[in-house]
Formats: C-alpha cells, sequence, structure tokens
C-alpha cells in the first residue's frame, strides 16, 4: 500500500532522513517509535507530500508520488493525516471542521456533506458535540474530531504523528480506543507513537527509528522485550521508565 | 440557539451601562436648556450655523466613504503580501507601508494635490483641477490609512498557527482555498478591534483636507468662527461644539458597526475572560 524508498531529506547541513525504506501493506497497522529529531515526522510528512523529498521515492498502492506530475492535493486526499497538536479550525464548529474537506476538496454539496460529517462524527463518538466549537472541547475530545475530519476524506491510509502527546492523561484512552476501532475495522495506519499498550495492541509491526535511519523493526514483542540494537534497546529502557 | 438567547436577555452590566448612557444625554441637554435659558446659549444662533456645517458635513461623508474602503482594501492587498512566500510581493507590501507611515498625512494631502493640479494645467490644459486635485488629496489620505491597516491585516494573519495551515492542506485544499477559508476568516476576526481604531482615527484625519480647500465639516467651522459679525465667546463656543457633535456621531457609527461585525465574527469559547 504504501512504499517508501531509499528516501532522503536535508534542511540546510540538518541530513533528516538518510536514505530510509519503508513497506506497509494494506490493513497493515505500523508503529513507528524513536527519539525526538530522528526524521519522525519528516518522514510522515513526506508520505503525504507536506513536505518534498529530496531523494528517493514514495508510491501509494501503484502511484509513484514523488513523481513530478502528481498534485499534492490529489496525494493528500488518498492519505490522512492526523496532527499531535489537533490543529482545528478554531473558527469553525465540529461539523463544519469536518465538512471543509468534503465540500471544497471533494465538491460535495452542502446537505450531502453534512450528513457524511454528522456520521463521521458519529464514528468517533461525537455524535452530541457537531455544534461545539474546539475551545469548547477537551483535547481529546478535540483528537476525536481531527480524526473524523481526516477519516470523512474517505483515505486509502491514515498517518498520526504523536496523536497523544498532547493530551492530559486521562484524555489519552479515548483517544486510542477510536484508533484500535479503526485498526480492527482494517484501516491502513502509520502511527508515530510511544503508547506502548496500544502498540502491542494494534500493531503489527513496530520500527525503531533513529538519526534518520530505521535502525530496526519487529513485532511488538520483539521490539520492546527482546531488542536487538544497542540503540533500541537504549531508547526502549528509557520509554519504559 | 445560546446564540439566540444571549441576544434577548440582556445582562444587568449592558442595563446599567445604557441606564449611565441615558442619564448623561438627558443631563446634558438639561444643562443646554438650563444655559438658554438663562441667556447664555444662544439657541437661534445655533440652529442658523447648522445648514452650513451641515453642507460641510457632506463633504466629509464623501471623504470618509473613499477612505476607509479604498484605504482597507489597499491595506488588505499589501498586508496579505507581506505574508506571502514571494520576496517581490513581500518588498512591494514593505516598500508601501514604510513610505506612507513615515509621512505626516498632512504632506502628503497637501504635496500630491498640488504635484497633480500644476501636472493638469501644464500638460493637459485643465483650467481648474480643483475637483480632480482634491480627489487625489483623499486618496493619499487613504493610501495613509492602508499602511496602517496594512500592518494590521499583517498581524492578522500571523496570529493563525501554522498548524492550521498544514493541516488544511494536509486536507487536500489547495493554497488559495486554505487562505480564504482557514487563514483570513480568522485573521480577520482578530484585526477587528484595531481595524475599528484605525477607522476612528481616519474619520479625523478628513478635517485635514481643508488644507487643499476641501469644504469639510471642520473647513465650515472654522470659516463660520471668521465670518461671524460679532464674534462672541459664546458663539465661537456654539460652533465647534457642534462640529465637535458631528465627529463624535459619525465616529460612533462607524465604531457601532465595527463592534456589530465583531460580535457576528465571535468565536465560542474564544472570548476574553471577563476581568
Amino acid at each position: 500500500m504504501i512504499q517508501v524508498r531509499q528516501v532522503h531529506k536535508s534542511y540546510g547541513d540538518l541530513h533528516v532522513l538518510k536514505g530510509v525504506n519503508l513497506e506497509i501493506a494494506k490493513g497493515q497497522v505500523m508503529c513507528m517509535i524513536g527519539p525526538s529529531g530522528s526524521g519522525k515526522s519528516t518522514l510522515l510528512r513526506c508520505i503525504n507530500l507536506l513536505i518534498h523529498p529530496d531523494k528517493g521515492d514514495i508510491y501509494i498502492g501503484d502511484v509513484r508520488i514523488t513523481s513530478p506530475e502528481i498534485r499534492p492535493e490529489w496525494v493528500r486526499q488518498q492519505v490522512g493525516m492526523v496532527f499531535q497538536s489537533f490543529n482545528l479550525f478554531t473558527h469553525l464548529s465540529a461539523l463544519k471542521n469536518v465538512m471543509l474537506g468534503l465540500t471544497r476538496v471533494k465538491k460535495m454539496d452542502s446537505e450531502e456533506a453534512r450528513r457524511k460529517a454528522t456520521w463521521d462524527l458519529q464514528r468517533v463518538g461525537l455524535g452530541d458535540k457537531l455544534d461545539a466549537y474546539p475551545a469548547q472541547l477537551s483535547g481529546g475530545q478535540q483528537q476525536r474530531v481531527a480524526i473524523a475530519r481526516a477519516l470523512a476524506m474517505d483515505p486509502m491510509a491514515m498517518l498520526f504523528d504523536e496523536p497523544t502527546s498532547a493530551l492530559d492523561p486521562e484524555y489519552i484512552h479515548e483517544v486510542l480506543d477510536v484508533m484500535t476501532q479503526l485498526a480492527n475495522e482494517g484501516m491502513t495506519m502509520l502511527v508515530v507513537t510511544h503508547e506502548m499498550g496500544f502498540a502491542k495492541n494494534a500493531a503489527s509491526e513496530v520500527v525503531f527509528m533513529d538519526q534518520g535511519q530505521i535502525v530496526e523493526h519487529g513485532t511488538p514483542v520483539e521490539i520492546f522485550e527482546r531488542p536487538g540494537h544497542d540503540r533500541t534497546k537504549a531508547f526502549v529502557s528509557k520509554i519504559l521508565g | 440557539m445560546s446564540k439566540r438567547s444571549k441576544r434577548k436577555v440582556l445582562s444587568t452590566r449592558t442595563l446599567v451601562r445604557r441606564a449611565v448612557g441615558a442619564a448623561a444625554a438627558a443631563g446634558a441637554f438639561a444643562v443646554v436648556v438650563w444655559l438658554g435659558y438663562r441667556g447664555l446659549f444662544d439657541i437661534t444662533y445655533a440652529q442658523s450655523i447648522v445648514d452650513d456645517l451641515l453642507d460641510g458635513l457632506v463633504v466629509t461623508l464623501i471623504a470618509v466613504a473613499v477612505v476607509i474602503p479604498v484605504g482597507f482594501v489597499v491595506g488588505f492587498s499589501f498586508g496579505w503580501a507581506r505574508t506571502t512566500r514571494s520576496w517581490v510581493l513581500r518588498a512591494t507590501g514593505t516598500t508601501y507601508v514604510e513610505f506612507f507611515r513615515s509621512m505626516p498625512p498632512l504632506v502628503l494631502i497637501v504635496f500630491s494635490s498640488l504635484v497633480i493640479s500644476l501636472l493638469l494645467r501644464t500638460y493637459l490644459y485643465v483650467e481648474d483641477p480643483f475637483a480632480i486635485a482634491l480627489g487625489v488629496g483623499i486618496l493619499a489620505l487613504a493610501l495613509h490609512s492602508g499602511s496602517y491597516q496594512a500592518e494590521i491585516v499583517r498581524a492578522g494573519i500571523l496570529s493563525v498557527p501554522t498548524g492550521q495551515v498544514e493541516a488544511a492542506e494536509a486536507l487536500g485544499l489547495t493554497r488559495m482555498q486554505t487562505m480564504f477559508r482557514v487563514t483570513l476568516p480568522q485573521a480577520f476576526r482578530v484585526s477587528l478591534p484595531a481595524l475599528g481604531n484605525e477607522f476612528a482615527v481616519v474619520i479625523k484625519d478628513t478635517s485635514l483636507i481643508s488644507a487643499i480647500g476641501g469644504l469639510e465639516v471642520s473647513f465650515a467651522g472654522s470659516a463660520l468662527v471668521r465670518g461671524a459679525i460679532e464674534l462672541s465667546l459664546n458663539h465661537v463656543f456654539i460652533i465647534w461644539v457642534e462640529v465637535a457633535l458631528l465627529y463624535f456621531l459619525l465616529t460612533t457609527i462607524v465604531t457601532v458597526t465595527v463592534r456589530k461585525v465583531e460580535n457576528r465574527y465571535k468565536v465560542p469559547g474564544l472570548e476574553a475572560a471577563a476581568l
């Protein structure tokens, strides 16, 4: 479904991605862990072309999205993205946040978009918050609106960039529940997270990234309990506390 | 639904505010009546100059009707230009702002209208370019105000978190759609109080067009003072009170309108905390 081949990205002297390879199958849930600054977010942003890689290729299905003929807007409709800081549009209600992409990108008429957006918000358990504005919602609720907003576009895959890192502990589980439910429904997901519980429950593969490279990958149990590489060992022991 | 109920039920604070306002107006009226009764306020004279001042008001209104919309459109465009990725647009915006902001509006008005009337007279043989020169002077004031509004709009645009722009692009919105659906509505909301402020300033700055012969309210006022047959303190006082009232009225109409727009753009949950 998603293939990343030898992707490089630099900012000036800073070599953020140094030839990353990654393959995610249809319906697979992959978790990515690694210290901050290791290039996880940059890699995620390359997959929906928010950042264009300097070198290397990325495929979604059979389409080489790094080809210059591909419109970035098209790529972004195929891959949904959820951010660490929710990034809801603060001037729009929950419903309008979800409707914006439907009416403007998918060109749905507003009645149809309203119905679809309502349904997607119900899916994340927010059917009673349609008219609430982001500032009136808790962090967990905001992040669920953000998930609904991405889901509404019917993407082939979803990218999550530390979706629970900005949340108060009491709200983390409600977001993870929604993500687990998505995983069970067969959504292809690439999740940057340090939530070990979620990785163990939902992911079939965990990759460890450090200094712009994928250092190690394996099943959650392999990575968390029997890491092979020293750097993985050091990092895992740190997040396990 | 909460919006409607808020509009119907007035808070005690609003009621108190309105009562104080009404009492102040009634008090001022009572003072005028009392002064008139004592022979200290010449009501006949006060009425006789109203027509002259209203003629001036028409010119002031025309100037305001040009300066505010033109200043807003120009300010908005250049303010937006300064936030784009294109360095040409940014440089143009910066040059415009720095030039018009560093000139005293009086100098801009007098200089531009002089230059245009000399040009018209010398090269196009226009005998009386007064009206055109006046128009150009008014436009110069609009450009001056626009340079302030450009900075207000730029600050508004910068206040929108970049994460929201990223989220809009991640949904597949184009740059233009992101600009018009996400950035600008929020930038506009944030800019409104400062824009209202600038409108209030520029209404009073229209008095500067009297320097190039624009017969606006304050010019009409000083003409009345100069032309008065017997110049009593009483009459001078009456003239300027009326001029001041007209400006007050005009400014209030504009600021109340801006506040109405502000309320329409209010976002639930984002109101400032009441102190």
